[in-house]
């Protein structure tokens, strides 16, 4: 039997999906500041941790535009030319869109 | 990989391609190489040209007699460019003879209930190997790998001989500190060479217990001097805690006249298994415990509330790290690891390699949590023994599922 439906584990859920969510911003600036300074690996290193937290989290679609963006980084383990970094900067925009929006909406 | 025989990307007999050189000696070389026909990775032994003619060909037919798990798996032999082979399964795991060693470098020692599970593993392998018909002759702990899963698989049969062949075992041949004595002077008495095996068994016995080599010698005569020496070195100069049985045990089997041992590595067997019984196992009470592998804090924050979701009261330790979860584990085993695949020193897949072949974490279940498990990930933790799970919305309930199963009374 599992304590799963506990309200003390559920408002320590909820409180942390609250914290989350507070950071989703900083997160996606955070990404922001990588790219701005090549940073490729440790951008996409940091869009595949927002990609597996934001699907825990419940933010579905902001884990979306952070696979995408992950996607585009890893480009074969190769530093990605000038026509993926303008795709970087359009997936980064779009996913700081949606941060902007989950941080102040919720998933 | 300059200077051995294969470069990494040759094809071998137009199936086998070399990925790795594993490892080199006077004899041959091994890769790790896949096999293109079967899509599966292979070991391949190479003879060194010149060597022992045909000693690969012996090995290949030796192993080709026997089906065990504790015994490594023989697919096929073969000769490439003049060059003959041997292809063997690949056993991932953690040599003897390293874990001996690490155990050692941490002033460790093994539990003497898991010494005694390692060696009926390697004395029922070998027992095997006797029935049918054949010697090893090189049993020493470089030779036995601790493979995923809990499988102890003896390896290297580049000197097996069948039984019968008395001109054969007059040569002395294998690691002298593993040797009988007899080996040494190549008196060998007709029917007794299989007791050659038994006498190794006990060399490693003691070295597994002590995590020192019973006999001193800079060469093989003073060797032989030390081996004939009586009485044997006793396990319990240095692990007062083994059982008085278990030290006669390993005494009778390092004795230097072949008719004074165990009579057979199945009689080894038995008086170990009756051993091991006696030895107490019952666990000690304590909280379900479960650490929490994950580079990413908030990915740490919420499955550690999952766990506690599932489990109240549960312990849980928490690191971002490969390496500290390698040594938190050393330190104590816990019931349940989650383990992330994509972590900043050493990868997911790299620390369960790890666990598993250093037997550390036979005692856990271990789950993989991750964003993007390949196909080969997950196929090769399955192999591992590990459970994957994805990092989505139903990983609570999948959780909660996997702890439900596992914990004590639940």
């Amino acid at each position: 039997m599992t304590e799963a439906g506990d309200p003390a584990i559920e408002a320590l859920v909820a409180s942390a999906r609250a914290d989350f969510s507070r950071g989703l911003v900083a997160k996606a600036s955070a990404i922001e500041a990588m790219v701005c300074r090549a940073a490729w690996d440790d951008a996409r290193r940091a869009a595949h941790k927002l990609r597996g937290s934001a699907g825990v989290y419940g933010f579905a679609a902001l884990g979306t535009y952070a696979a995408a963006l992950e996607e585009i980084l890893s480009n074969g383990g190769r530093p990605p030319n000038e026509q993926t970094q303008a795709s970087v900067r359009a997936k980064l925009a779009e996913l700081r869109a949606e941060a902007e929006r989950a941080s102040q909406e919720g998933p | 990989m300059s200077g051995s025989m294969f470069e990494t990307g040759d094809v071998i007999a137009d199936v086998y391609e070399i990925r790795a050189l594993l490892g080199a000696g006077a004899m041959g070389e091994v890769y790790d190489a896949q096999d293109r026909a079967l899509n599966r990775r292979v070991a391949l032994k190479v003879e060194r040209p010149g060597v022992a003619p045909d000693y690969l060909v012996r090995e290949g037919r030796a192993l080709a007699a026997i089906r065990h798990p504790g015994v490594v798996t023989v697919h096929t032999v073969g000769r490439h460019r003049g060059v003959a082979f041997l292809v063997l399964e690949r056993v991932y795991g953690l040599s003897l003879d390293r874990m001996i060693e690490d155990r050692r470098t941490r002033g460790e020692r093994f539990p003497i209930g898991e010494a005694i599970d390692l060696l009926v593993a390697i004395a029922d392998a070998l027992s095997v190997v006797h029935g049918a018909g054949l010697v090893h002759r090189d049993v020493k702990p470089g030779n036995v790998m601790l493979a995923p899963g809990g499988r102890v698989v003896l390896m290297d049969f580049g000197l097996v001989l069948p039984h019968a062949d008395r001109a054969g075992h007059r040569t002395a041949a294998g690691s002298l500190q593993y040797m009988g004595p007899e080996s040494l002077t190549g008196d060998i008495v007709e029917g007794a060479a299989a007791l050659l095996d038994v006498y190794a068994i006990g060399v490693l016995a003691y070295e597994l217990l002590c995590g020192i080599a019973p006999f001193d010698g800079a060469d093989a005569q003073a060797l032989y001097r030390a081996k004939m020496r009586k009485p044997v070195p006793s396990v319990l100069w240095l692990r007062a805690d083994a059982p008085p049985a278990l030290d006669e045990l390993v005494t009778q089997l390092m004795a230097p006249d072949p008719q004074e041992r165990p009579q057979g590595a199945e009689a080894v067997v038995w008086q170990l298994r009756s051993l091991r019984a006696r030895v107490s196992a019952a666990p000690e009470a304590r909280p379900f415990s479960v650490l929490i592998v994950d580079d990413d804090e908030d990915m740490r924050r919420m499955l550690a509330l999952y766990v506690r979701a599932a489990a109240a009261g549960a312990e849980i330790e928490t690191t971002g790290e490969g390496r500290h979860a390698i040594r938190a584990v050393r330190r104590r085993v816990p019931d349940l690891l989650l383990v992330d695949l994509d972590l900043p020193d050493i990868n997911g897949i790299e620390v369960c390699m790890l666990l598993r072949g250093m037997r550390l974490g036979d005692a856990c279940l271990i789950v993989s949590v991750s964003g993007r498990a390949t196909k080969a990930d997950v196929e090769l933790l399955q192999q591992l023994g590990v459970r994957s799970l994805e990092k989505g919305p139903e990983l609570m309930t999948q959780l909660a599922a996997i702890i439900d199963r596992i914990r004590p009374g639940h």
